[in-house]
């Protein structure tokens, strides 16, 4: 190659990889105003907020605020409210991770031997419809059973000669009414993602398993189970990753933001919607935020390790 | 040759032989899931049920699934109510329409970009990409940034832009076009002398419909639902950029411009029906365009999940 050719070579990888650029610049730009001009924000936890009006958010983040220290989570974490909101978001979130793998996965082993196409593809379409509405609609959804005086649920009961309940009164049946709900919205889309892992296994597996005089039983436990684990694994991690954060909607909008529910329905999300839009109380909501990001992200690093060492084949990063 | 075609097929079906179900075992879980899904069903169902009973019915047996009477008031009363279910309608379309265009517009290019293997900024871009999915300002810092820094307040970029991206929707279009269009196709092009914007226009994205579709599946749905960006950015001085959703969200409020506009538009005290059923009714707007979408969709789900799990 001499050297003019050479150079014609940079000269017309120079502008491929400007072309390229040019194609990444608009997302790249989106990137930076939506997820990382944010980042600063961090620094909210760390300020005693005091905005003058008339300036620009950065001088009054940097400059007009002083700064806090850690004075922020500590008047945070010992807020009264604190302890039940820590117990409900880590308890609710780890039976959600548990169920969330557990019952899909279930699903999906008994569905994929199921001998019809068609009645699969119908019974995947049906369960998967619940994730596609919104938190919104499913409090609707729930409101139709459990309003007090036209509701489903009140209907059978007095039918039954039993009390009516005010259910938006009554904290002590939401625990499991979160957990049903989030479970009947989630399990279809998870079941689907297993679903289609399974087609991927060579069939011919199973053939020579039953030759060899393997039960179903056992196939799932030898064959179809190790096949999963690196999808099992990786939403594992990710959900652990985000083990602070709750869906807003299911905690705000499916009880309706009824005050008296406040004790089981009170998230770390909730709370950092409500010190932000109700209070005002930036620093606290930051705070709170910065919480569950540093909390997740270690948590998701530990786990992955973890599973790192086990099998390498099944962690993340 | 037909032999081996047919023993790949067998591998993706299962036929009654492979099944591990026997005839009358098949019987029973096909059940088993009909019930099931019926279950799921159920909730759905009944909304729908709810918004064709008639007031009488509702008074005497509650919300039910078997109604003592059926009425169609709550449609009618909707749709003769003027101008504000139509607009919030109109709305929910343009954001959902909107956002999807000017998603895809932004990530497909990206995409493409990060599956040319030669491409010099390959690695940093991706690990700018991947860093949000770990780390984010939280929701203080995005409401403060988009508020006070791009005035998003009582915008409709506000429900638009802060949803534009995904990284993982990026990977998905990424390894498809990794996977499904071959290099030779594009140095091919190269050779003829075409650049990069001409082979990804001429070329890629003709090939790559099917992902491109999956990407717009998403966020066609993810943006139909949205709801949490009007609760943040929209204050009540400004329910004409209300969508849909967000009508449901403030349902006490709505009733009350809903009956106002009803009796403005016809001069007199109308008929209304209950507020309840007028929220079962709107409940079931939002629902039936998903409903009747996801058939159609639903293919595009799968290749999307099914690309979505390879790893880099």
């Amino acid at each position: 190659m001499n050297k003019t050719e050479k150079k014609n070579k940079i000269k017309h990888t120079g502008k491929k990889n400007r072309d390229l650029t040019l194609m990444s610049l608009p997302a790249i730009i989106w990137y930076i105003c939506f997820c990382y001009i944010p980042m600063f924000g961090i620094f909210f936890a760390f300020k005693r907020f005091t905005p003058k009006p008339g300036e620009s958010l950065f001088t009054n983040l940097f400059v007009n605020s002083p700064w806090a220290g850690l004075d922020n989570f500590s008047f945070l974490l010992r807020s009264s409210d604190m302890p039940g909101i820590m117990f409900n978001t880590l308890t609710y979130n780890l039976l959600f991770i548990i169920l969330g793998i557990v019952i899909p996965v279930f699903l999906a082993v008994f569905l994929t031997e199921l001998h019809s196409e068609k009645l699969k593809g119908t019974i995947q379409m049906v369960m998967v419809l619940p994730y596609f509405l919104s938190w919104v609609i499913v409090g609707y959804l729930l409101y139709a059973f459990l309003a007090t005086d036209e509701g489903m649920m009140n209907h059978f009961l007095t039918v039954f000669g039993k009390d009516a309940i005010q259910w938006y009164q009554s904290p002590k049946y939401w625990r499991f009414l979160l957990i049903v709900t989030e479970v009947w919205k989630s399990s279809g889309y998870a079941m689907i993602i297993y679903l289609c892992s399974i087609t991927s296994i060579d069939r011919t597996l199973y053939e020579s398993a039953v030759l060899d005089g393997a039960t179903f039983l056992q196939r799932v436990r030898y064959i179809t189970l190790p096949h999963l684990r690196p999808t099992i694994c990786t939403i594992f991690i990710l959900r652990i990753g985000s083990i602070l954060n709750s869906d807003f909607g299911l905690f705000f909008q499916v009880p309706l933001d009824s005050g008296s529910l406040q004790s089981v329905t009170q998230t770390l999300d909730v709370y950092v919607y409500k010190a932000l839009m109700q209070q005002a109380n930036f620093s606290f909501s930051a705070a709170a935020s910065f919480l569950q990001s540093i909390v997740g992200f270690i948590l998701l690093m530990i786990t992955n390790s973890i599973i790192r060492h086990i099998d390498e084949e099944s962690s993340l990063i | 040759m037909k032999k081996e075609k047919d023993s790949a097929e067998s591998n993706q079906y299962i036929t009654p032989q492979s099944s591990a179900y026997s005839k009358t075992m098949n019987i029973m879980m096909s059940a088993g899931f009909v019930l099931l899904a019926f279950i799921v069903f159920l909730p759905i169902l009944l909304v729908v049920v709810i918004s064709v009973s008639s007031e009488a019915s509702v008074r005497e047996v509650g919300y039910s699934l078997f109604p003592r009477g059926f009425s169609l008031d709550a449609y009618r009363y909707l749709f003769r109510s003027g101008n504000y279910l139509l607009r919030s309608f109109v709305n929910s379309v343009f954001i959902t329409v909107a956002g999807n265009i000017l998603g895809l517009m932004l990530m497909c290019p990206l995409a493409y970009a990060l599956s040319q293997k030669e491409y010099k900024f390959r690695k940093p871009i991706l690990l700018f990409l991947m860093i949000p999915m770990l780390f984010s300002g939280g929701l203080v810092s995005s409401y403060m940034v988009n508020t006070q820094v791009f005035h998003l307040k009582n915008t409709y970029l506000a429900l638009i832009l802060p949803g534009l991206c995904s990284t993982w929707y990026i990977m998905i279009l990424r390894n498809y076009f990794q996977t499904t269009i071959p290099g030779s196709l594009i140095e091919a092009a190269q050779l003829d002398g075409c650049g990069h914007f001409q082979i990804f226009t001429m070329i890629v994205l003709p090939i790559a419909k099917p992902v491109v579709m999956t990407v717009s599946v998403f966020q066609i749905f993810a943006y139909w639902s949205s709801w949490y960006p009007s609760l943040l950015y929209l204050d009540s001085n400004h329910t004409e950029l209300y969508p849909l959703q967000y009508v449901l969200v403030n349902m006490d409020r709505s009733i009350q411009t809903l009956i106002r506009d009803a009796q403005y538009m016809s001069g007199m005290d109308v008929y209304t029906p209950p507020a309840v059923m007028v929220r079962m009714v709107m409940v079931v707007i939002v629902i039936l365009p998903v409903m009747i979408l996801l058939p159609f969709f639903y293919k595009f789900l799968k290749t999307g999940m099914t690309v979505g799990a390879i790893k880099e």
